[in-house]
């Protein structure tokens, strides 16, 4: 394919646009986060920090405690990612690999739980987790993640156990295997890049949580997770801009660094069962 | 050699395997998905405030239904879905599949551009909300400035307080956040388009809009219903782009049922007729999902 001069520029012109216009909230989030709190508050806007300051990202460290945040968050997605992957490992591969009575329909009810919505399995939680005494504890939050967890793992993993031929467990079974160990010692080896994408993403989904973290946790500021505690910051009637996007900033890199890793993953993870 | 005697492997004891492979999963999903869901249903026939929760069962009724179907909130809180999800998949669609075709083009720096069209994606959904309410400020926002400064408008419009202005900043963010997943699914479908097709289609004389509309939209057709339906899915089912920048507001212009089961539960704490809603939700959503399911070109296992 050739293309003329003009062409060219254009091509080039319309790209740089459209990267401009779509990144440009993330710019003016970092753009703020270096700005000192006197700015914010008058116009012309600056578009560019003459003496950029890291006077927010001192301040939420030592006046909030957004380190204590920062770890519920960790704590959390590790736990029900952890927890999710157990149950999900031995599913999504017994649903790949052994047509039993009654399996299709499990491996159709993890399917449409991914579509569930959280604002109504939220509240018989609730109701639950208050009986048990577990709201205001990171426990109630690790439960929670896990009913969103689980159904997208489940499926995930069942497509990269598909794609391991079966032949090799047969293999595996003649020099003495029994079943579970030739699970262990030789699909799960041959699908680590599958269990390391699923994994990974189940810590971004756990992470990404507002809706239970917001509900359970709000009574117990210690309890807080990264993303409740960031929306905190905004006040009734003044808004320390520049702290709220640091905050921000620090609370979703780990996020986009995972998506960048994830990014081929995702796209056959996230329509496996739908559509190939 | 062969297989073992006895062996969970054996194909007429491989159902067992099976089975004890699912239990963890269905035992733990028992607890957590299915109990709750069951235990909302039956909430949702029951007249019960939060104060009562779990204490004792009230009467089942069907108090809850009745005055959800005759509540102008509840109708109006479906309009509100219904034109969000129709406005924000249509626009994510159309700027999503622009841009996957944009960075589909050869060019230098084709890397970096599809990283970054796909950044907003990543972003999780508070920090979305977080990022334009910002700029939508009405006394310091970026974007006030910019309206007044070139005569667009001339006063700081309080976009989340006005109706209309208020949905319009949703669907804003929303689109925002939702058009990379279409772009990164269409990127994905049209570089399975073989370039053999582009090229005979070169030589016989079709110009750029034709090999756009006979071969990619229709070598994109498996990718483009799915892509459609999650993104669909999750406008329906969003809790924090519009709980953190409006709660449902302005006189309840961004209601959605999603919001309204929520505020009902924990603003209002009528649990009773909250879950009424959730059902409600639950049942479009199943709806929706079955569709995704039935679409699928092979067999689901």
């Amino acid at each position: 394919m050739t293309r003329g001069r003009w062409e060219t520029v254009i091509l080039y012109a319309v790209v740089i646009a459209v990267v401009i216009v779509l990144v440009f909230p993330l710019y003016w989030m970092f753009n703020t986060s270096l700005a000192p709190a006197t700015q914010l508050r008058r116009f012309p806007p600056v578009f560019a920090q003459p003496e950029p300051t890291l006077a927010a990202y001192e301040a939420i460290f030592t006046e909030r405690p957004i380190g204590v945040w920062l770890r519920n968050s960790a704590v959390v997605a590790l736990a029900s990612t952890a927890l999710s992957m157990f149950v999900s490992v031995l599913a999504g591969y017994s649903i790949s690999r052994i047509r039993a009575r009654g399996s299709q329909a499990i491996g159709l009810f993890f399917l449409m739980s991914r579509m569930l919505p959280s604002t109504l399995i939220i509240i018989p939680l609730f109701v639950s987790f208050r009986q048990f005494q577990l709201i205001g504890d990171l426990r109630s939050l690790v439960l929670a993640h896990a009913t969103f967890i689980t159904p997208f793992a489940v499926w995930m993993l069942k497509g990269y156990f598909d794609t391991i031929p079966m032949e090799l467990e047969d293999a595996a079974m003649i020099d003495g295997c029994t079943p579970l160990s030739a699970l262990l010692r030789v699909v799960l080896p041959l699908s680590a890049p599958g269990l390391a994408a699923t994994t990974l993403y189940g810590f971004v989904l756990s992470w990404n949580d507002f809706v239970f973290a917001r509900t359970f946790l709000v009574a117990n500021q210690n309890a807080w997770t990264v993303n409740v505690g960031v929306a905190s910051l905004k006040g009734e009637y003044l808004t320390e801009w520049n702290e709220i996007m640091a905050g921000s900033l620090i609370a979703m890199l780990p996020i986009v660094l995972a998506y960048l890793f994830l990014e081929r993953y995702l796209v056959s993870g996230l329509t496996a069962g739908s559509s190939k | 050699m062969s297989v073992p005697r006895w062996s969970l492997w054996q194909p007429k004891n491989r159902h067992i395997f099976a089975y004890l492979l699912l239990a963890p999963a269905v035992l733990l999903t028992t607890a957590i998905i299915v109990y709750p869901i069951i235990s909302a249903i039956d909430l949702s026939f029951q007249r019960i405030k939060i104060a009562k929760l779990g204490r004792s069962r009230a009467p089942w009724t069907l108090a809850n239904y009745e005055e959800l179907f005759s509540s102008a909130e509840f109708y109006q809180a479906i309009w509100v879905t219904i034109s969000l999800v129709a406005t924000v998949t249509a626009l994510s669609y159309v700027i999503g599949l622009a841009t996957a075709i944009l960075v589909n083009q050869r060019f230098r720096g084709r890397k970096l551009a599809r990283i970054l069209v796909a950044v907003p994606w990543a972003a999780p959904s508070v920090m979305a909300a977080i990022i334009w309410w910002w700029l939508f400020d009405s006394s310091f926002g970026l974007i006030n400035w910019a309206l007044v400064r070139t005569g667009l408008s001339s006063e700081m419009i309080p976009w989340l307080s006005t109706p209309g202005a208020a949905f319009f900043v949703i669907v804003v963010v929303m689109v925002w956040k939702g058009y990379p997943f279409i772009s990164v699914i269409m990127l994905a479908g049209l570089q399975s388009i073989p370039l053999e097709l582009y090229d005979a289609a070169k030589v016989d004389g079709a110009n750029a809009w034709q090999r756009f509309r006979f071969i990619s939209l229709p070598g994109l057709r498996s990718v483009r219903g799915i892509a459609l339906i999650l993104v669909m899915l999750w406008v329906f089912r969003d809790f924090p782009i519009i709980y953190i920048l409006t709660g449902g507001g302005p006189q309840r212009t961004t209601q959605t049922l999603a919001i309204m089961t929520y505020q009902e539960a924990f603003k209002f704490h009528d649990f009773g007729f909250a879950a009424a809603i959730g059902v409600v939700t639950l049942v479009i959503s199943v709806i929706a999902s079955w569709i995704m399911v039935r679409r699928s070109d092979e067999p689901l296992m």
